[in-house]
Formats: structure tokens, C-alpha cells, sequence
């Protein structure tokens, strides 16, 4: 549409003002341009194949010469609007365009040969194509137009009047366009979205928001997807696919490329994937190649032990690999203002002496029960008697206090709870299974208590409870072999007299 | 004829002298204890001064708080509510810094250098050393010999960290420890520079690390001090410098904020105990009068420092029964024992006040620092070095270890430190089998561990003579801002007015918290 609409407008106009108008040579060589730059993906087909080197070579200058158009052809609205305040700026946009659509040209000619001698391919390779052609077509007609609009001698019609401007819209939705095709196959798709915040990726593109595989608790989508996707996909992708390899679901990656399959399960010495990724990094067929970050040792561990044990799918876990899963932490739930409870909170701490501390200015993030000035004192009841709090309190200090099992209940409905404190208590646990409806709780101290592993137990199920500590109770695990170099015996020990 | 005696007109000789009028001698001596017409000119005017310049300067002129005395019953110091701190929700709550006074040898213990056992006895590279100004010990020395360490290293724990054979309980949890070899200090000798790690300043007056937290973060146990030293007994073979309570002084801030510490023998705390015939109940009744008459005081002058006053009073009453209960080792279990070695049951050693530290901790200190003196090695390095290390490297790994096995060290941090490291040149003679090393400012090697802190790393970097830093450096600014941060405390908003200046631990050049310390 775009295309045929102004053209098919300057073929009517000349037969009015032929003096004025561009001559036929013009005419038909920029029509010649248009046909041949439109033909030229039919002719030359991108065939996803590298051809020579040279065209790679001189193809590598397309990102430098692409901003160069770009700039200019932001310049032209600009000039055209500030132009009409002072006549002389309007009268450089001509020549602007003029400039751009020669570098529209070299950058094309430059991208065309990048593509084909690299033999990128790939639905964003050809997005990014069309889109240029487009684009440099549209320069064209914009430039052709220009004269119409500019022009007193030429009778304003009201088409003629509206052509000129509309086209130039045209060129920069189109530009914008393809400049976000082109920045995508560099940069990867999800470049402009990793980092976005989560409602607007949601709002802004829903269908980035996926999960990467049917089995999302498998190590396959847990630790290969991830680190195929950070450094694989950008080549490797929907977007684009060199050496016709894709990387971004499970069934392709499994299916190769053109130089066959890139993983052989059970065997990563003969898989390509492994060998490219381990050749030395100024090695011509490096991977991740053109200069980008290797893949990290323990990636590249995890994919070797994950293709050794069959490369499945499914899989949730490997042996020899215990990757450890707290990297992520969330941040905690915010809790509740408590501000309009102070005098109620400045109460209670007078009567009993517990204290509820602030855990910082916001109030958002909680209070701290601590009974450590009162710990001999401090039992159930007075524990009952802050439930009013609960839902602020994030975590209790009651280390050393006369807390026994019958508190359990108590505890189970400060929601917030993230740390609890009971060491040195006279707690047996019994009841402790109580506290597995509190869903934050991610420290329990249960030092130097009678709590026995039965007990404890009852709470493996709690996801969210990373620490627990057991030292001096029944419970309390073997302790773990020094998994250090042992100690200079005593015989040779260096610094013994 | 006879002047008056206060008459200072030295041309009124001739004019009539009051005194020799026929009056009678007890006008004449009235008369001579009165003020002359020039005092009285005089004084007239200084007051008019005074008064103009009480009008001037406004309130400032009353002691602060006084308005306060006048309107209310007793001046509030601010609580720590009013300072609105933490800023943000803290990885630490208390902290242990275990302060090696006299600044340990990093070249000798952890900044392994592989590449000095080949340049024994050589002269340092000029442009390793560069203008660098040397302390008045070694500045007269002719050469600067590279003396290598004695002992060898070994690599330790999943991190392979590089760990002298001195150190081989050190060598156990380095998997636990964020290794900072790229320390640096502005000062040279050990008083400035011990101030400066202290106090974020050379000069004394500053308030210290502690007192800051003390005032910046209040109280978790109000029946213990927040802030508490513990000195470590002196060996006399070692070399020991002053540890004086400067290091614990509360400066400007509130007396109540200085560091109380625990004596190494006899009494943990002088006096604490009441006298024999006086019981507690005595004891409450003094301390009530004693207050009465310091509230009228505080009502009458407006001193905060009788505030502070009353303040220790109380928390003396207080920590009658709560110290007794902190250094009664009594109920520790075999396994205390076990960890902290034999040694840790003498008051006053290093693993003594290691295994107090820990106790410290349990019961909400906020700041305890241990105090181990000793490290000032300018010659026989090899003579106490190892006797230094074996008195404390246990002592270290005992706390670590107790603090991770207790679940404590999720919100303690804990600190090594001292002042400044030592030189790769011998001071005085250098022989194969014994070397002195002098103060080095410009890099030593410290660690921490806790709440807050990415361990099992080693940050920063020294050159092959650990003589420069040559990778992320961490002056003491930054060190002590990192601190505050794992705390929860923006360092430059914990911050106290006083001479026109919002003063601030970490000093009026711009600090940065070192982000690759923390977890």
C-alpha cells in the first residue's frame, strides 16, 4: 500500500505542470530502483547457507553504516516542522532525504550481503529485509513527492497537499519498525522485556511471559533451557537461525542443524553442542561466536552431565549435580502498617518489658518481638497476649524464654512469621507440625531444646524454610565430615613447639 | 600624698587623695572595698556585650535541652525511633569485631605472594615502593631487603584459599569468610590509625563504631550495655601497644553510648557486686534518691550528661544480675569446650572473650569488640608470630563455627581486623631464619563473615610485593560503610550535629558501601 499509492499519484501529476516536475529519466530510474530493489529478495534467495567471505566482510559494516539513515531520516519531520518558523531549515530537507536515501541504499546493499554471505535466516532476518526494502522504497517516494508539496508554481490540490506528509509518517513507522526487527537480531528478542517490571511485560507483551517447557520442575527447564536461552537463542532462535539450528525448545534442539545433530544423549564427548562450547575462545567455530561471553564453567558442567545421563526431558534431577536453589530470593511479602497501633505497641513493652523493634523505618517491613531482656519471665500467656500484633510481627526472639510446646498454636497464627527464635526453650516439638501453615517462615532455631527428629520431621514439608538448626538437640543431624583439607597432624604441625 | 589603692591614673598625683580627708577610718575603709567609677564603666560595657551577643545567638546560648528542662520534667535524648533508623530492613542485627591492635603481618598469613621466595634478600623495586613515606623506624635503613614469608601456604576449602600454616584453624572455615586483601589506611603509626578504624577519624573525639550503632540502633536487652570491650590479657613477649578507652569513648555523643568493658581477672565489672551488709533492696532506695537529686539538677542546669547519668546508674542496677548470669560458663556444654579448646575457660584469653562474644550475642549486644594486642612485629617475627596465632586463630574458627552451628551468624556479623598490615621488607636485619616487618598502610588484609556478606570470596588485590593495591580497593571509609550497610543503616544518613556539621562515622569524604562484599 504504502508503496504503490504515492507512485501511482506521480504518474497522474506531470501531464498539469511538466516543467516542474521531475524529468522522465528521474521518474524512471527511481521506478527501476523500487522494481529492482523489490525483486531482489525473489532473485537472490536468502538460503540460510553461508556463501563468501568477502560479502561477509564487507556485510559486518552493515551495523555501522545502518544508524547514519537512521539519524537522518529522524532529521527530516524535524526540519520540515522547524522549517516553518524559519523557511531555511525546510529548504536543507530535500537535500537531508536525498543524503539518506543513498545510505538507506548502502546500508541495504551492506544488510542484504550480511545476510547472505553469513546465511542468517530466520523469520526476524526477513522481517528485518522487508522491512528496509520498504523503508528505502518509501524514502524514495517521500523524495519524489517533496516538489508537489514544496512548490508554489503547482496548484494545491487537496491530495497533493496531504501526500508529501503522510508518506513521511509512513517512512517513520516503517523505520521504526524495522529499526526494532534489526535491534531484536542483534540484541535477542526478549531484549527490551527481560528486565521490564512484571505488570508492564504483562501488559506490553503477554506472550513473553511463557514458561519453557511442559515440565517446569525439570533440569531440563531449569538449568539447560535458561542457559541455552541467555546465550544460544540470540543465533539460534525463532528470530534467527544460523546454520539452521534452533535452540529455543527442547524437539528442535534435539532435531540439529545442518551439520546433523548437536546432541548424541548419553555421550557429550561426540556432541557438537559440547565441542563447540569448549574449543579455545579465539577458535574460528566458537560458540557463542562473534565475540559474545563463553557460557560459564558450571553451564557448561550441567549440560555435559545432563547429555552424559540422557539428556532428558523430563528429568528433575541428575547425579554429581546438586545445584543449589536459594539464588533467587524473593522479596518478602510486605506486611501491614502497624503505625496507627504504636500507642497500643508502646503499652504492651511497658507492661511486660518484651519489645516490639522495628525492623526498619518502613513500616512495611515489620516488627521484631524480642523477649531477650525478659527471657526467665516470658512464657505462653504473656506470648498470647501479643497476638493482637501477629500480623506485623516477621520474627520472634524468644530464645531462652519459658516458651513451651503449648505455644506452638500461638505461633501458627503470626501469618508473617519469617524467623523464629526457641533456642535454649523447653519446647519438645511436640506440636511443632503446627507451624507449617506459616508459609514465610524461613529460619527456625530449635538449638539446645529436646526436640527430636521425629518431630522435625513433621515440617519437612515446609518449602519455604531454608535454615534450621539443630545443634545440641536429639534431632541433630551427624556432623558433617571436615570437607576440608585435614590439619597438619600433630607431629608435623608447624607451629607446634 | 597617698593614691587610692585602686585608683590607675598615674597623672592624679597631685590632685586630692580621698583617703587623706578628715573622715573617720571606717568610711575610708568602706570606701576602699567599693568598685571605681572605671570598673564600673568598664563592666557596664562588657555586659551590654554579653547581652547583645546572648540576643544574637538566640537559643543557642541555653545548654541543649534546657527549654526542654523548663516546659517538661526531664529532656529526651533522641530515641531511635526519631532517627528513623534502620533505613532498610537489616541483614545483621549485632556485630563481633575481633580488632587485632598492632597490625597484623598479611604477607605472613593470608596475602600469599609465591614469588618472593626467589627474591630473598633482594632491594624492593623503587617503583614498587614510589613515594611512599616510611615511619621514622625504618625511614634511615639503607636497604629494603624483601624478606618471604617463613611459613608455607596451603590451599583450603572448596575456594582454594591460598592460607599460611599459621593460621590452620583460619585455613578450616575460609569457605565461611569474605577475604579482603586490598584494605587500605590514610595512617601510619598505630594511634591515628587505630582512630581511624575506629572512629572513621585520626584525631581522638570521634564517637567510636560502636557508640555509633549504640545511638544509631538503640537497645535489644536493656539490662547489657550495647556497646562492650573485652581485652584480651597481655603476653609480655609480644609487643604490645596501648589499647586505651578512647577506642570505646562515646565522643560526642551521649556518655551513655561509650563502650563498657569487661576486666580480663577478678571482677568482670569493678564494684558491681553489692558490699557485704548492703542488699539489693539498699541498693534500689540509694539509686531512687540519687536519681531524685539528679533530676533536680537536670531540671536546674539541663546537662544531658545527667541524663546519662542516670541512665548508667540504672543499667548498673541492672547488670548486677546480668552479668553474673553472661560470664557464668557454668551450664556451657562439652562441646563449647571442645571447639574453643582448653584455654577458653581462663578469663581473660582470647577464646574466653570469643566464647563472652558469643554469649553477647545470644543476649542482644549490639557491638562487641574483642581486643587482642600484640601484633606489632618490627623484629623476631618469627619468633612471635607463631606464638600470637596460636593464641588466637583458634579462638576465631571457635567463634565462627559456634555462631553457624547456633544459627547465630545469619544476623551477626563478625569482623577481623586491625589497624594496617606490615611491610614485604625486613626492618632491621634480615637472616634466613628471622626478619622484622614494619607498619604497611597502604594495603593489609582483613576478613568478615554474617549476615549481610557473600562469603567463600577473596575481594580486592595487592601486587606481587602485597605492597599496592591493585584491584578494588577498600579504604577504611568504604570498609566501615559496608558495615553499617549489612546493619541495615544508609551511612550517610546515621548522622549527629555537632559543630555546625552533620558528623558521620564514615568522615566527610565520600564513602561508597563495596558491593561486591555483600550477599
Amino acid at each position: 500500500m504504502v508503496v504503490k499509492l504515492p507512485i501511482a499519484s506521480t504518474d497522474m501529476l506531470p501531464s498539469q505542470t511538466p516543467s516542474k516536475n521531475p524529468t522522465w529519466t528521474l521518474r524512471i530510474s527511481s521506478l527501476s530502483i523500487g522494481l529492482a530493489l523489490l525483486s531482489l529478495p525473489f532473485l537472490i534467495k536468502l538460503d540460510g547457507r553461508p556463501h563468501a567471505d568477502w560479502q561477509q566482510f564487507l556485510g559486518r559494516f552493515h551495523p555501522l553504516a545502518v544508524h547514519l539513515p537512521i539519524g537522518l531520516l529522524l532529521l527530516v519531520p524535524l526540519l520540515e516542522i522547524v522549517g516553518a518558523f524559519r523557511p531555511v531549515l525546510r529548504e536543507t530537507a530535500e537535500f537531508v532525504m536525498g543524503v539518506a536515501f543513498a545510505c538507506c541504499l548502502v546500508a541495504l546493499t551492506l544488510g542484504y550481503l550480511l545476510a547472505y554471505g553469513s546465511g542468517d535466516s530466520g523469520t526476524a532476518v526477513s522481517r528485518h529485509m522487508w522491512g528496509s526494502t520498504v523503508l528505502t522504497i518509501s524514502v524514495l517516494v517521500c523524495l519524489l513527492l517533496r516538489p508537489l508539496w514544496s512548490s508554489a508554481s503547482i496548484p494545491r490540490t487537496h491530495v497533493a497537499e496531504r501526500l508529501y506528509p503522510l508518506s513521511l509518517i509512513c517512512v517513520l513507522l516503517v523505520l521504526f519498525w524495522t529499526a526494532h526487527q534489526g535491534g531484536s537480531l542483534a540484541r535477542g528478542s526478549n531484549y527490551l522485556t527481560q528486565y521490564m517490571p512484571q505488570p508492564m511485560k504483562r501488559w506490553i507483551a503477554p506472550g513473553t511471559v511463557r514458561s519453557a517447557a511442559q515440565n517446569p520442575d525439570s533440569f531440563y527447564a531449569k538449568h539447560i533451557h535458561p542457559a541455552l536461552d541467555g546465550n544460544c537463542v540470540v543465533c539460534h532462535g525463532e528470530g534467527k537461525v544460523m546454520a539452521g539450528l534452533r535452540m529455543d525448545s527442547y524437539e528442535l534442539l534435539m532435531k540439529g542443524g545442518k551439520d546433523g545433530a548437536v546432541i548424541v544423549p548419553g555421550h557429550p564427548e561426540k556432541s557438537l553442542l559440547i565441542e563447540r562450547v569448549t574449543l579455545p575462545t579465539g577458535h574460528k567455530l566458537f560458540m557463542p561466536a562473534e565475540g559474545r561471553p563463553p557460557l560459564k564453567p558450571e553451564e557448561i558442567a550441567w549440560i555435559k552431565a545432563w547429555i552424559e545421563q540422557g539428556a532428558s526431558p523430563t528429568a528433575t534431577q541428575l547425579k554429581g549435580v546438586l545445584i543449589r536453589e536459594d539464588a533467587k530470593e524473593l522479596p518478602p511479602e510486605p506486611v501491614g502498617d502497624y503505625s496507627s497501633l504504636m500507642p497500643e505497641i508502646k503499652q504492651i513493652e511497658a507492661g511486660q518489658g518484651a519489645k516490639l523493634l522495628q525492623v526498619s523505618r518502613k513500616p512495611s517491613d515489620g516488627l521484631i518481638l524480642s523477649a531477650v531482656d525478659v527471657a526467665s519471665s516470658f512464657g505462653d500467656t504473656q506470648l498470647a497476649q501479643f497476638q493482637k500484633f501477629a500480623p506485623f510481627i516477621v520474627e520472634a526472639e524468644l530464645g531462652r524464654t519459658a516458651i513451651t510446646d503449648a505455644s506452638f498454636e500461638t505461633l501458627s497464627r503470626f501469618t508473617h512469621l519469617r524467623a523464629l527464635h526457641l533456642e535454649g526453650t523447653s519446647v519438645t516439638g511436640n506440636g511443632l507440625s503446627k507451624l507449617a501453615s506459616l508459609r514465610e517462615l524461613n529460619y527456625l532455631n530449635l538449638s539446645g531444646t529436646k526436640v527430636t527428629s521425629t518431630s522435625v520431621h513433621s515440617i519437612d514439608t515446609m518449602k519455604s524454610l531454608r535454615h534450621i538448626y539443630l545443634f545440641n538437640t536429639p534431632a541433630q543431624p551427624a556432623p558433617p565430615a571436615d570437607a576440608l583439607q585435614p590439619i597438619a597432624k600433630k607431629t608435623d604441625d608447624p607451629i607446634a613447639q | 600624698m597617698k593614691q587610692h589603692p585602686l585608683c590607675t591614673d598615674t597623672e592624679c598625683e597631685d590632685s586630692l587623695d580621698v583617703m587623706n580627708l578628715p573622715v573617720p577610718e571606717k568610711h575610708k575603709q568602706e570606701w576602699a572595698t567599693l568598685a571605681t567609677r572605671r570598673q564600673f564603666l568598664g563592666r557596664s560595657g562588657k555586659v551590654l556585650g554579653w547581652a547583645a551577643l546572648a540576643s544574637l545567638l538566640g537559643d543557642y546560648t541555653l545548654p541543649r535541652g534546657a527549654h526542654a528542662a523548663n516546659t517538661s520534667d526531664a529532656p529526651k535524648l533522641p530515641a531511635p525511633q526519631d532517627l528513623k533508623l534502620p533505613n532498610f530492613a537489616p541483614k545483621s542485627k549485632r556485630v563481633i569485631y575481633l580488632f587485632m591492635s598492632g597490625g597484623p603481618s598479611q604477607i605472613d598469613l593470608l596475602d600469599y605472594k609465591p614469588n618472593l621466595a626467589a627474591q630473598y634478600n633482594k632491594d624492593i623495586p623503587d617503583s614498587v615502593r614510589g613515594s611512599q613515606q616510611l615511619t621514622g623506624m625504618t625511614a634511615g635503613q639503607a636497604r629494603f631487603p624483601i624478606a618471604p614469608p617463613h611459613w608455607t601456604f596451603k590451599r583450603y576449602g572448596k575456594t582454594g584459599t591460598w592460607v599460611s600454616d599459621l593460621l590452620p584453624y583460619t585455613a578450616r572455615m575460609v569457605d565461611d569468610l569474605a577475604i579482603i586483601k586490598s584494605t587500605s589506611t590514610d595512617a601510619i603509626n598505630h594511634e591515628p590509625a587505630i582512630m581511624l578504624m575506629n572512629t572513621g577519624n585520626m584525631n581522638s573525639g570521634k564517637p567510636c563504631l560502636g557508640s555509633w550503632l549504640s545511638y544509631g540502633l538503640g537497645s535489644m536487652n536493656d539490662n547489657l550495655p550495647r556497646f562492650m570491650v573485652l581485652q584480651t590479657k597481655v603476653n609480655d613477649k609480644e609487643n604490645n601497644q596501648p589499647v586505651s578507652s578512647r577506642l570505646w569513648s562515646s565522643g560526642f555523643l551521649s556518655s551513655e553510648h561509650a563502650g563498657v568493658g569487661l576486666r580480663s581477672s577478678g571482677d568482670p565489672v569493678l564494684y558491681l557486686s553489692d558490699p557485704n551488709g548492703v542488699d539489693r533492696e539498699v541498693r534500689r532506695k540509694m539509686l531512687d534518691a540519687v536519681e531524685r537529686i539528679n533530676h533536680q539538677t537536670l531540671a536546674e542546669l539541663g546537662d544531658p550528661e545527667t541524663n546519662a547519668r542516670i541512665a548508667q546508674y540504672e543499667m548498673a542496677y541492672r547488670m548486677q544480675t546480668s552479668v553474673p548470669e553472661l560470664t557464668d560458663l557454668s551450664k556451657e556444654p562439652q562441646s563449647t569446650w571442645d571447639l574453643y579448646g582448653p584455654e577458653a575457660k581462663e578469663p581473660g584469653t582470647f577464646a574466653y572473650n570469643c566464647l563472652l562474644a558469643r554469649r553477647m550475642a545470644e543476649r542482644g549486644v549490639r557491638f562487641t569488640q574483642v581486643y587482642k594486642r600484640g601484633w606489632d612485629m618490627h623484629d623476631n617475627v618469627t619468633g612471635i608470630l607463631p606464638m600470637i596465632c596460636r593464641e588466637t586463630d583458634r579462638g576465631c574458627y571457635a567463634l565462627v563455627t559456634d555462631l553457624k552451628r547456633r544459627g547465630l551468624l545469619d544476623d551477626t556479623l563478625v569482623i577481623w581486623a586491625g589497624e594496617f598490615g606490615r611491610t614485604v621488607y625486613s626492618q632491621g636485619g634480615l637472616t634466613p631464619e628471622n626478619y622484622g616487618r614494619d607498619h604497611h598502610p597502604r594495603c593489609y588484609t582483613t576478613w568478615m563473615t554474617g549476615g549481610g556478606v557473600r562469603t567463600g570470596i577473596t575481594y580486592g588485590e595487592t601486587d606481587d610485593y602485597s605492597y599496592n593495591v591493585v584491584k578494588d580497593p577498600v579504604p577504611v571509609r568504604d570498609f566501615n560503610a559496608t558495615l553499617l550497610h549489612c546493619l541495615g543503616i544508609d551511612h550517610n544518613k546515621l548522622t549527629y550535629k555537632f559543630q555546625g556539621l552533620d558528623q558521620k562515622l564514615t568522615g566527610t569524604t565520600p564513602a561508597s558501601v563495596v558491593s561486591g562484599l555483600l550477599a
